[in-house]
């Protein structure tokens, strides 16, 4: 049973720069993540104009009938999001991790352009590690 | 989630790993030699350091803001003491001082005496004009552009060149606000 | 301690006493610095093979330098003159002070006379490198195989010094290998000292 159904990274320009599904749920084609990833960096900027608030940073979290959406946004614009089982906890903790991630594995990475997508061997591995520990964390509560 | 509270220099640098310095300065060197055998006047390689500099820059940002839990800065004097006191020292061990604010803020210096960039070097007369730190100057404003602030970093003091410390001065060009999708006009 | 006060200046860079290595900075620090010279070395080529050569050109000259530093601050500027010696000394000495930890193994080529091996199980430079795979067998370590050749050629131990990764049976990531293939003279040499 998995809590995470898709992964999203998109750059400061609204491009999506990596996409992970976790089993059937999130499962979607290149195509539609493509238009997702778009269509969600819009919203989120739109909120942040919405926002009767003054300094606004934008949509963390989205609660729906059959998934929740956390949404982590660096200082510097760059967008990670999870779709999740409804309910899922620490999904902002995970994000976090995901976040140093790539500060390490993508952005330490010579052979890696900025804003292009995430193609690192080091960046999977131990992307899957931790949604892996992340996984198991949650079955045994 | 409450945000976090920030993370002092100290407490984020003994929490990463870490590594002899002199790896660092000896590496550094050989970046600066393969630089002046490859362009061979002393102004294209300071260039050069300031661009190696800058595309650094851009990259160390997210860490700093992932691993120190700094919020958006108050206004440039925060940032300034930031860069010094965090930035410096997770990065590269050592802290800068702040000092001579101008009277709008949006202009001070960093100064630092200790280097770990260079460590035992002497300028030989042919690279007399070589701003050997230069790849500083270059990593300060690409992380701050990366955070919407366009910024001036120009060399005060040089002990490489014989002056008692190393001394940035940074000046605040301007807050480039973040762009909005949809905008009509512009 | 750094930072406190203001550090003594010496009017001549060389009557400063030599540090005793044990200032740090992270290895973030390092690894932003050595992915530019990677990237800088790019732009400089057109194929692997001089990206390679560039980078062990890099290494070496760091080479030449850690064996004079090491041979006087660890070793009271006595000198090896045996094979064995001086292998022993990059393997421990001078990947400790550089990487860390001391290599994770040397060994003797099974096939050739004049080849030995140390390997790790992963560079500390390669920690955050992830080579797409259209760049084939490329290592970054080249720039290790630099330092190593820097270290033999000042030392008086001529030879050719390359890395390369190599696949482990049921490991997902490949060890890295520095292969060091002495010249002629130094196994000549040898034989002679018994």
């Amino acid at each position: 049973m998995a809590a995470i159904y898709s992964l999203f990274i998109i750059n400061k320009s609204g491009g999506l720069i990596f996409y992970k599904d976790y089993g059937s749920a999130g499962r979607m084609d290149t195509n539609d993540s493509l238009r997702l990833a778009s269509l969600w960096h819009s919203m989120h900027a739109i909120s942040q104009q919405l926002s009767p608030i003054v300094g606004c940073t934008g949509i963390e979290l989205l609660q729906a009938d059959t998934f929740d959406l956390h949404c982590f946004q660096s200082l510097t614009g760059t967008k990670f999001f999870v779709v999740c089982e409804p309910g899922t906890q620490h999904m902002e903790v995970l994000l976090k991790v995901i976040y140093e991630l790539y500060t390490d594995y993508v952005l330490k990475n010579p052979f890696y352009e900025m804003e292009m997508p995430i193609r690192c061997e080091l960046f999977d591995l131990n992307l899957s590690q931790a949604i892996q520990k992340d996984r198991v964390s949650l079955l045994g509560r | 989630m409450a945000p976090l509270a920030p993370r002092s220099g100290d407490a984020v640098f003994a929490s990463v790993e870490r590594v002899n310095a002199e790896l660092f300065t000896l590496t550094y060197g050989a970046i600066v030699r393969q630089l002046i055998t490859d362009l061979e006047e002393v102004e294209e390689v300071n260039k050069q350091l300031d661009q190696m500099g800058y595309n650094i820059g851009v990259r160390l940002i997210d860490e700093f803001l992932a691993k120190s839990n700094v919020s958006r800065c108050v206004d440039f004097k925060e940032t300034a003491e930031v860069i010094a006191k965090v930035g410096f020292k997770m990065f590269l061990g050592v802290t800068a001082t702040v000092i001579n604010w101008d009277a709008e803020g949006t202009s001070c210096s960093l100064v630092l005496e200790d280097n770990p960039l260079v460590d035992f070097v002497e300028l030989p007369d042919t690279c007399q004009g070589l701003s050997y730190c230069n790849i500083l100057s270059g990593v300060i404003r690409g992380a701050l552009e990366m955070v919407s602030m366009k910024t001036e970093i120009t060399w005060v003091r040089d002990m490489l060149q014989g002056d008692d410390a190393y001394e940035l001065r940074v000046k605040l060009l301007k807050q480039v606000p973040e762009e909005y999708p949809y905008k009509d006009d512009d | 301690m750094i930072g406190v006060g203001k550090a003594k200046q010496y009017a001549n860079v060389l009557d400063k006493p030599l540090s005793r290595g044990r200032q740090e900075v992270s290895l973030s620090a390092f690894a932003f610095l050595f992915s530019e010279l990677v990237q800088y070395n790019q732009t400089q080529v057109d194929n692997i093979a001089e990206l390679e050569r560039r980078l062990e050109d890099a290494g070496y000259a760091v080479g030449a330098r850690v064996l004079e530093l090491l041979c006087h601050r660890e070793k009271g500027n006595r000198r090896e003159t045996r094979l064995l010696g001086i292998l022993s000394f990059i393997h421990s000495t001078v990947w400790k002070v550089l990487f860390g930890k001391v290599a994770d193994s040397l060994e003797k080529g099974t096939e050739h006379e004049d080849e030995y091996m140390i390997s790790e199980k992963e560079l500390l430079v390669n920690r955050f490198i992830s080579v797409p795979k259209d760049m084939g067998a490329f290592n970054c370590g080249a720039f290790v195989a630099g330092i190593v050749r820097g270290v033999l050629d000042s030392a008086g131990f001529p030879a050719v010094v390359t890395a390369h990764f190599v696949p482990i049976e049921g490991q997902q990531r490949p060890r890295t290998t520095i292969l060091i293939k002495f010249a002629e003279e130094v196994l000549r040499r040898e034989a002679r000292l018994g």
